[in-house]
């Protein structure tokens, strides 16, 4: 009997161990690559149409910073321009919209349980699709360029929440059913997408670029209207990591240890949904980020939501400014939408991941 | 009860042959009277018109004059229009526009989606096609017999070839002859003013199509070669075909002068975006208020209009030779 005892406190022990090992891990690893992504974002301010030495960006940066208000001496008002007013909020947003995506893909993930759910799943780029194209194809406007933006942000949050609709079943969301509606609404809105498309005549060009995704027009303006929601829906997502943990189990399971499971799926479907919406309406839908970043965190760090949630968003923002660097400097003084890039070059990296790792990924 | 089931399924099945026979020999009709039209009545005045070879290198042999010509694009039903064709083309696509006579003709469809039931409907004995038909859409015709030119010009010269070839297969011979002559002449007339400009005297043009992502024109599209014509500089120069060109390169190479095509549909968000872009401000088109807006229509085709296109430019470029 009391030999019982020893072994399970010191098993009790080695697992508090091992708990702190790991938390103490998840830490190193979020500030290793929130490091290793302002650096990156550092080295993306150098390169494009232009070349600007490392120096110069560095100086520009600095009397810029809040605090130091002195000038940078002599560096031309063409180059101040292209660094500030145009590849940095460019690389800003990409970051922005890459953590979104990337968390956006595990919480949905997580919250289906199933490896194929992307951010997209359930009608929010089929949403902002429609609703861009709306924008493309009416022949007024109002609002200028963030006509087109208002659009899809409403036509994506408007279908989830169709299909939000369809599927709750008394005061229950049955996650197969939730799947289930938001492929045949998604469907249903590609159609019409696809129709309109068609006939858009001239604007087919645009309606394309859209829906492959870009950064060419981004601006400080963009970025200061969706990083609040961005954060925001991050936060949110980020405070229920636990509970997403507990709810892989089951979510009868999960009900059974205190785990409020209607609420944590409503919150963090809203949540995901804003995201996404922020994330897509000024730059189009972006494949590949939202499925693939989860799924290469998961191989790294495991499938911890603690830290895939996290590692998801700086990874995400990571693989956007990489792609979208690429998507400027390799066709200069052209550029490839970013999506095609994301896909492209992230597709091969992915393979090889899980080559190297032979496991399970999910 | 199986019994009842099989029996309602073979009327059901017997009923679907029959309906199907019924109307897919209604469609042959008018494929048959076509041929009974086109065979057995050529234009007494010549035998054989001769054989051509179109703008993809296709050759096509005319065996008398065409008296119901189809075109399958707004740039060919213009030049049919500008050698006299009016009154001989039977059908049009619905971006047709110009001039106004060619709204009053049947629609065959968009310019990509072809209603190809309607033009054989149309019993046509000439369909002028563009590029983009010739996968799908010319095959399907030439396999009904119809003569099909695809006309797709890249250059002015090749715009004036092309109103001669038109006008040899339809015999406006003399029609596209004096045509040519008159808007060869307008186009010496524009060059012979800006051939001597000196290097600096001649302004950096930025022509733009779309705004998201920025598209522009290359060295080696027909626009790039009308803005040298008029007397300006490229600034999409080393750019080949239609290509993007990203924001801070546009302000890198800082343009004098930018001319934007406006939109379908009267919305001309490219060139509202482009006047109103903060960053472009400082690029010295946008001090000197040198932006300018063209038709579309005009730039976007290739007709003889392309002429009216190249004076409006010189104006733009140059508004002190005009």
């Amino acid at each position: 009997m009391a030999i019982d005892h020893k072994i399970l406190a010191s098993r009790k022990s080695g697992e508090l161990a091992d708990y702190a090992r790991k938390s103490r891990i998840r830490l190193y690893s979020i500030c290793g690559m929130v490091i290793a992504g302002v650096f990156l974002a550092v080295l993306a301010l150098t390169v494009g149409s232009v070349r600007i030495p490392l120096g110069t960006v560095w100086s520009v940066l600095v009397a810029h910073l809040p605090f130091a208000g002195s000038a940078a001496g002599d560096v031309s008002a063409t180059t101040e321009m292209i660094l500030l007013g145009i590849r940095l909020p460019r690389i800003l947003m990409a970051g922005i919209v890459g953590a979104a995506l990337g968390v956006a893909g595990a919480t949905y993930q997580g919250l289906f349980r199933n490896p194929l759910a992307d951010p997209y799943l359930i009608g929010v780029a089929q949403g902002a699709a429609l609703g861009a194209v709306t924008g493309f194809i009416i022949p007024w406007t109002i609002l200028g360029i963030y006509f087109i933006p208002l659009f899809s942000f409403v036509g994506a949050v408007g279908a989830v929440a169709i299909v939000y609709l369809i599927a709750r079943v008394g005061k229950t969301l049955p996650m197969t059913t939730l799947i289930l509606a938001g492929v045949a609404v998604g469907s249903f809105l590609i159609s019409i997408t696809s129709y309109l498309t068609l006939i858009a005549g001239d604007k087919t060009h645009g309606i394309l670029t859209w829906m492959m995704g870009r950064f060419s027009l981004s601006n400080w303006d963009q970025l200061k209207m969706v990083t609040p929601y961005i954060l925001a829906g991050i936060g949110a997502i980020l405070l229920y990591a636990r509970p997403l943990n507990v709810m892989q189990l089951d979510e009868e399971q999960a009900q059974q240890l205190g785990i409020n499971v209607e609420q944590t799926k409503l919150v963090l479907l809203i949540a995901a949904t804003l995201i996404t919406a922020a994330a897509v309406c000024f730059v189009g839908t972006i494949g590949f980020v939202g499925i693939i970043v989860p799924h290469a965190v998961r191989l790294v760090w495991g499938p911890d939501h603690r830290s895939l949630l996290p590692l998801s968003a700086i990874s995400g923002a990571i693989l956007l400014i990489l792609a979208d660097t690429a998507s400027r400097t390799l066709m200069a003084p052209g550029e490839i939408p970013v999506g095609v890039i994301t896909a492209f070059l992230g597709a091969p990296f992915f393979l090889f991941l899980l080559r190297r790792r032979k496991r399970a990924v999910f | 009860m199986r019994l009842h089931k099989i029996w309602l399924f073979l009327v059901i099945t017997l009923i679907s042959i029959l309906v199907l026979t019924a109307c897919s020999s209604n469609t042959t009709k008018p494929a048959s009277s076509n041929q009974a039209v086109s065979s057995p009545s050529p234009t007494p005045t010549a035998s054989t018109v001769g054989t051509f070879t179109d703008d993809i290198g296709r050759t096509v042999e005319i065996k008398h004059y065409p008296q119901r010509i189809i075109s399958l694009a707004p740039s060919n039903t213009e030049i049919a229009f500008a050698l006299g064709l009016g009154d001989r083309i039977v059908g049009v696509t619905t971006y047709c526009n110009y001039p106004e006579e060619a709204k009053t003709r049947e629609k065959i469809g968009g310019y990509s989606d072809v209603d190809m039931e309607k033009i054989v409907a149309l019993q046509p004995d000439l369909v002028l096609a563009s590029d983009i038909h010739k996968k799908e859409v010319v095959p399907a015709l030439e396999k009904l017999g119809i003569p099909v030119l695809i006309i797709r010009p890249g250059s002015i010269e090749q715009i004036f070839k092309d109103l001669q070839t038109v006008g040899q297969v339809t015999g406006q011979t003399a029609q596209a002859t004096s045509l040519v002559t008159s808007l060869q002449k307008r186009v010496d007339a524009v060059t012979a003013k800006t051939a001597g400009l000196a290097a600096d005297r001649k302004p950096r043009v930025f022509y733009v199509t779309w705004h998201d992502p920025i598209y522009t024109a290359g060295g080696d599209t027909i626009i790039g070669d009308l803005i040298k014509r008029a007397g300006g500089v490229n600034l999409a120069d080393d750019l080949s075909g239609y290509a993007t060109m990203t924001l801070e390169t546009v302000i890198e190479r800082n343009p004098q002068v930018i001319i934007v095509m406006s939109s379908m549909g009267d919305q001309n968000t490219s060139f509202n975006y482009i006047k109103t872009e903060p960053r472009l401000q400082a690029t010295e088109a946008l001090k000197n208020d040198r932006v300018y807006i063209i038709d579309s229509d005009i730039f976007g085709r290739t007709t003889p209009r392309i002429v009216d296109g190249l004076e409006q430019l010189l104006g733009m470029v140059h508004p002190e030779l005009k």
